[in-house]
C-alpha cells in the first residue's frame, strides 16, 4: 500500500469519526463538540463524551470485527458471497434474546448475554452437523447446516414470541434489528478486551488464510495444517460475530459487502486485506449509524436496516463491475 | 532415495478390498519416475500414501529416509513440492504473489518475505519461463501458463522432490512438451521427480523409470524399454497396441483400430 | 330509527289503500320481503354499516377497553366472551376467556353463540370481521386509542346493547370528571416527563397515544410530544438532550435500565426521579382515566416538592 493511499485512509477514518461525533439526535455545533470532548462539565460534554464517543468507537470496532470475520470466512469457505450470519448465528442470537425476555430474566445484561450464548450454540450445532468424514469442515455442508439451523432457531423464536405473554417479547424484534443506542464506555471495554483475541488470531494467520483460499489440497501441499486452521477461523469468526450481535443486534451486510468491495478493488493478500477491511468496515458502520441517528430525528432507525439499504445496491454495483 | 514407498498396502475402509497391494515405488535425486496405469489402478492412492494423506495398512513410506508420519506439515512442504491435477482460482492474486505463497513453509507467520524469499521466487519464475508474467493476475492466464505458475510455486518451496499429478491434462502439444522439458531440466539439476501421467509416449521419452500399476499392484518397474512391452501393455490396458521405436530409442505406443495388425 | 322516519313521508304521499298498508307494515316493523328489518344500524370505525335486528343480548368483546365499558354501562349480563387481557372490573373474570384477542379463533367465538362481536379495528381483523359477517354474525370494529374514544364508544355500545341512557350518562360523567381532573396549566412550571415503555432499544410514547394525553392533563409535558405516532424508538442521546425531570414507566415496562451505564448521562436517572405506576387504567383509555390523571397529578406534585 502506497503512502498516498495510506494518508487517504487515515483521512477517511478521521472524517468518519468526526462526523459520528458531531451528528446525532441533537444538533451540536462543531465548537461545542470539540469543547465537550476535552472539557468535562457541560451538558454537551455529557452527550459527546458519554454517549457519542463510545458509540462511534463501538460502531467502528464492531464494523471492523464483522468485516474481518466476513473476509476470513470467505477465504475459508472459498466463496466471495459468504457472510458471518450464514452460520445460523443471527437466528441463534434472536432465540437467545427472546428466551431471555420471555423468561423475564433480570439484569440489564441478560439479553446481550443470552444472545451471545444463543449465537454460539447455533454455531456449535452447525459445526457438529457439518463434520464430515472425521475432522473436516466441508464448505457446502457448512452452508446448508447454517441455513437449516437458522431456520430451526427462527421457528422456535417465532413460536415463543407468539405463545409468551411476557411484556416486551414482541419488542425483541426491535432489539434484534440492530442499534448502538445502548453503547457505553463499559460496553466498549468489554467488547474490545474480548474481541482482541479472535481478531488478533486472524491477523496473525494472514498468510495461512491466503493458503486456505487456494483450496484444501494446495494449502495442504504448501504446508498449512488445513483442519486446524479451518477450526480456528470458524471459532474466531463465530466469537467475533456473536460478540457483535450481543453488543448491537443483527447488523448484516458489513461482513459481506466490505470484504467483497476491497477484494474486487485491490485484490490484496490477507496481510493487507484484513487491516484494510477492518478500517473500511468500521467506517461503513459508523456512517450507517450516523444515518440511523439523523434520518428521522429524534426517532432512531435500526442500524441493521440501514446497512441492508445501503449494502444491497452497493452489492449490485459491485456485482456488475466484476461481471463486466 | 528421497521418496520411497516400500511394499505399501492401503485399504480405504474395512469392508473394501485393498486399494494398493504391496506397492513399491522409489525416486532418487535426479531421477524422473513416471507412474502409469489404467483408470482406477491406484495411481492417486499411491500419491496420497506417499504424502501421508491416507493411513497405510502395511509397508513403509519414507520421505528422505524418515517415516512420512514423523514429518510436520511445514517440514514436508520444504522437502516435497506437489502440483495437483486441477486448481480453481476463487480469489485471484498476481503471479508473483501466488508463487510467493510457496515460501509459506519457510516463513514465520508475521514475517514479511525477505531477500532470500524474493530470490527463490525470481529463480522459480525464470526456471518456468514466466518471469514476464509476474504482475499479471492469475485469472487472465491460459491453462498452460497457469500450470507453469503452479510448478513455479512448488519450486519456490525449494523442495528436493517434485510430484506432479497428471500435469499434461488439457494441455496442447506445445505446452505438453514444454512442461515435460521443464520437468526433465529440473530433474537433471538434481530434483527427484515423480510424474503420474496417462501419456505413455511422453513418459517413454522423458522418464528414467516407469512404474506400471494395475488393480492396485505393480505390474512391472523398469526403464521405458523394459516396461513398454506389447503383450503386457495390451493386457493391462485391455486394448490391442503396437510398439514402434522413435529415433531416440524410446518405444512409442500406437493403439490399434479393429482389424489392424500390430506388425 | 332514522331509516323508519325517512320512509314515512314517501309512503303517505303515494296515497290510497296500498300506501296505508305500507305505513301499517312499516309501523309494525313487518315488510313483505324475506329479510328481517334491521332495527339498529351503526357505522363502525372501519366505515362499515353494522345492522342488528334487536339490541344484542350476547356480545363477545375482544377489546379490553370495550369489556370495561360494557360493564360500566350496565350491559355486563350481555358479555359472553372476553380476552385474556380483559381484567377490569374483577367481575369480568367470570366471563369465559377466549384467548389473547390478537388472532381471534372464529371457532372459539362461534362456540359462545354471540349476537354481536366487537373487535379492534386493525388490518388483520378485517378478514375476521368479514368471515363473521358471512356466518351471519354482526362484527363491530372499534378504535380505542384516545381518551375521546371513551364517551364515543360508550354511546355506540349503548346503542347496540339497548343501554343508551346509561351510556349517555356515563359519557357525561366522564367528560365532567375529565375536565375537573385536568390540572390547570400554569405556564412554564410544567415538569418535563419522559414516557418510557421499553429500554433496549429505548422506546417512548408520542402524541398519538392516550398516555400522552393522560400525562399532559396531569400537568406534565411529554418531552417527545413532537413524535406524531403513538410510539417510537429514540436514543439515549435524545433523552439526555431533552433532559426530562421525571421518567414515567408502568409496571409492565422497563425497570433495569436505571442501572445501565449509558443511562447515567440522563440527570433524572442519576437523581432517581422515577414516576412508576401500575394498573390497567394506564394500558388503555377507560372510564377510570380521570382517576388515573388525578393519581398522576398527585405524584407529579409530590416529586416537584
Amino acid at each position: 500500500m502506497s503512502t498516498g493511499r495510506g494518508v487517504l485512509l487515515v483521512a477517511a477514518v478521521a472524517g468518519c469519526i468526526l462526523l459520528g461525533l458531531s451528528t446525532g439526535a441533537v444538533a451540536l455545533p462543531l465548537a461545542d463538540v470539540w469543547n465537550g470532548l476535552w472539557h468535562a462539565g457541560s451538558s454537551q460534554a455529557a452527550i459527546v463524551r458519554d454517549l457519542r464517543a463510545p458509540r462511534v468507537a463501538l460502531a467502528f470496532l464492531v464494523g471492523g470485527s464483522l468485516a474481518i470475520s466476513g473476509a476470513a470466512l470467505q477465504a475459508m469457505i472459498r466463496n466471495p458471497l459468504a457472510e458471518p450470519y450464514l452460520l445460523g448465528l443471527s437466528s441463534g442470537a434472536g432465540l437467545g434474546a427472546v428466551i431471555a425476555i420471555a423468561s423475564r430474566a433480570g439484569g440489564p445484561w441478560s439479553v446481550p448475554a443470552a444472545a451471545f450464548v444463543g449465537a454460539l450454540s447455533a454455531v456449535a450445532l452447525v459445526y457438529r452437523l457439518s463434520l464430515v468424514s472425521g475432522r473436516r469442515l466441508d464448505p457446502h455442508v457448512l452452508l446448508l447446516s447454517g441455513v437449516v439451523v437458522g431456520a430451526f432457531a427462527g421457528a422456535l423464536m417465532s413460536a415463543i414470541m407468539v405463545l409468551s405473554d411476557a411484556p416486551g417479547v414482541r419488542n425483541a424484534f426491535l432489539w434484534l434489528l440492530g442499534g448502538f443506542g445502548t453503547a457505553s464506555w463499559q460496553a466498549l471495554a468489554v467488547f474490545s478486551v474480548y474481541a482482541c483475541i479472535p481478531a488478533g488470531l486472524l491477523f496473525f494467520h494472514s498468510r495461512s488464510l491466503d493458503l486456505l483460499a487456494l483450496g484444501d489440497e494446495p494449502a495442504h501441499h504448501l504446508g498449512a495444517e488445513v483442519d486446524r486452521l479451518r477450526r480456528m477461523v470458524y471459532l474466531c469468526t463465530a466469537l467475533l460475530t456473536a460478540a457483535s450481535v450481543a453488543t448491537c443486534g443483527i447488523v448484516g451486510f458489513v461482513g459481506l459487502v466490505v470484504p467483497h468491495a476491497v477484494r474486487t478493488r485491490f485484490r490484496p493478500l490477507h496481510r493487507t486485506l484484513l487491516p484494510l477491511v477492518f478500517v473500511v468496515g468500521g467506517c461503513f458502520l459508523v456512517l450507517a449509524d450516523v444515518v440511523s441517528r439523523t434520518a428521522v430525528r429524534p426517532l432512531e432507525l435500526p442500524v441493521g436496516v440501514i446497512t441492508a439499504l445501503i449494502g444491497v445496491p452497493l452489492f449490485a454495483v459491485l456485482l456488475r463491475r466484476t461481471i463486466a | 532415495m528421497i521418496l520411497a514407498a516400500r511394499a505399501v498396502s492401503v485399504r480405504y475402509r474395512q469392508s473394501q478390498p485393498l486399494a494398493l497391494q504391496s506397492v513399491t515405488c522409489e525416486v532418487a535425486p535426479a531421477e524422473l519416475v513416471a507412474v502409469v496405469g489404467p483408470n482406477g489402478s491406484g495411481k492417486t492412492t499411491l500419491l496420497r500414501a506417499l504424502l501421508g494423506l491416507v493411513p497405510v495398512e502395511q509397508g513403509t513410506v519414507l520421505i528422505d529416509c524418515r517415516a512420512v508420519t514423523e514429518w510436520s506439515r511445514r517440514d514436508l512442504a520444504r522437502t516435497v513440492g506437489v502440483v495437483g491435477q486441477q486448481e480453481e482460482v476463487v480469489f485471484p492474486l498476481s503471479v508473483f504473489e501466488t508463487v510467493m505463497l510457496g515460501r509459506y513453509a519457510h516463513l514465520r507467520p508475521l514475517d514479511a518475505p525477505g531477500p532470500r524469499d524474493h530470490a527463490a521466487v525470481t529463480a522459480a519464475l525464470e526456471r518456468c519461463d514466466i518471469a514476464a508474467l509476474a504482475n499479471r493476475p492469475v485469472d487472465t492466464l491460459s491453462g498452460g501458463e497457469w500450470k507453469r505458475v503452479r510448478i513455479a510455486r512448488a519450486l519456490a518451496q525449494e523442495p528436493r522432490a517434485l510430484i506432479l499429478d497428471e500435469p499434461t491434462a488439457s494441455l496442447d502439444v506445445r505446452h505438453e512438451m514444454e512442461l515435460f522439458e521443464l520437468v526433465r531440466g529440473l530433474t537433471d539439476n538434481g530434483l527427484a521427480s515423480l510424474v503420474i501421467t496417462h501419456h505413455l509416449n511422453l513418459a517413454a521419452r522423458f522418464a528414467d523409470r516407469i512404474v506400471l500399476l494395475n488393480g492396485g499392484s505393480v505390474v512391472v518397474t523398469g526403464s521405458p524399454g523394459e516396461v513398454l512391452n506389447r503383450e503386457m501393455l495390451s493386457r493391462v490396458f485391455e486394448w490391442p497396441l503396437a510398439i514402434t521405436t522413435w529415433r531416440d530409442g524410446s518405444p512409442q505406443v500406437v493403439p490399434l483400430r479393429p482389424g489392424e495388425d500390430h506388425l | 330509527m332514522g331509516g323508519l322516519i325517512s320512509r314515512l313521508p314517501v309512503a303517505l304521499h303515494r296515497g290510497g289503500r296500498l300506501s296505508r298498508w305500507w305505513v301499517f307494515a312499516l309501523l309494525t316493523g313487518c315488510r313483505p320481503t324475506a329479510a328481517p328489518a334491521a332495527r339498529l344500524s351503526v357505522i363502525d370505525d372501519a366505515g362499515d354499516t353494522v345492522r342488528l335486528s334487536a339490541p344484542a343480548r350476547r356480545v363477545v368483546s375482544l377489546i379490553p377497553a370495550v369489556t370495561e365499558l360494557l360493564f360500566a354501562i350496565g350491559a355486563d349480563s350481555t358479555v359472553v366472551g372476553r380476552t385474556a387481557y380483559c381484567d377490569y372490573p374483577p367481575a369480568a373474570h367470570a366471563v369465559p376467556n377466549l384467548g389473547d384477542g390478537i388472532k381471534p379463533s372464529i371457532e372459539t367465538i362461534l362456540a359462545r353463540k354471540p349476537e354481536l362481536v366487537v373487535l379492534y379495528n386493525s388490518g388483520q381483523n378485517a378478514a375476521v370481521a368479514g368471515r363473521l359477517a358471512e356466518l351471519g354474525i354482526p362484527a363491530l370494529r372499534i378504535n380505542t386509542d384516545v381518551l375521546s374514544d371513551v364517551p364515543r364508544v360508550a354511546r355506540i355500545l349503548g346503542r347496540v346493547t339497548g343501554h343508551l341512557p346509561d351510556a349517555d350518562s356515563l359519557a357525561a360523567v366522564f367528560d365532567t370528571a375529565l375536565r375537573n381532573a385536568t390540572a390547570a396549566t400554569s405556564s412554564g412550571t410544567r415538569p418535563k416527563v419522559l414516557l418510557l415503555v421499553w429500554e433496549q432499544p429505548p422506546m417512548t410514547i408520542g402524541r398519538g397515544s392516550f398516555l400522552n394525553e393522560l400525562v399532559e392533563r396531569a400537568g406534565g409535558q411529554n418531552v417527545f410530544a413532537d413524535i406524531t405516532t403513538s410510539s417510537g424508538v429514540v436514543s439515549v442521546e435524545a433523552v439526555a438532550a431533552r433532559n426530562p425531570d421525571l421518567i414515567f414507566t408502568t409496571s409492565e415496562g422497563p425497570s433495569a435500565f436505571a442501572g445501565r451505564p449509558e443511562w447515567q448521562v440522563v440527570p433524572a436517572v442519576r437523581s432517581h426521579s422515577f414516576l412508576r405506576v401500575s394498573g390497567s387504567e394506564f394500558n388503555r383509555p377507560s372510564p377510570r382515566a380521570p382517576a388515573a390523571i388525578r393519581e398522576l397529578a398527585d405524584k407529579i406534585r409530590a416529586v416537584r416538592r
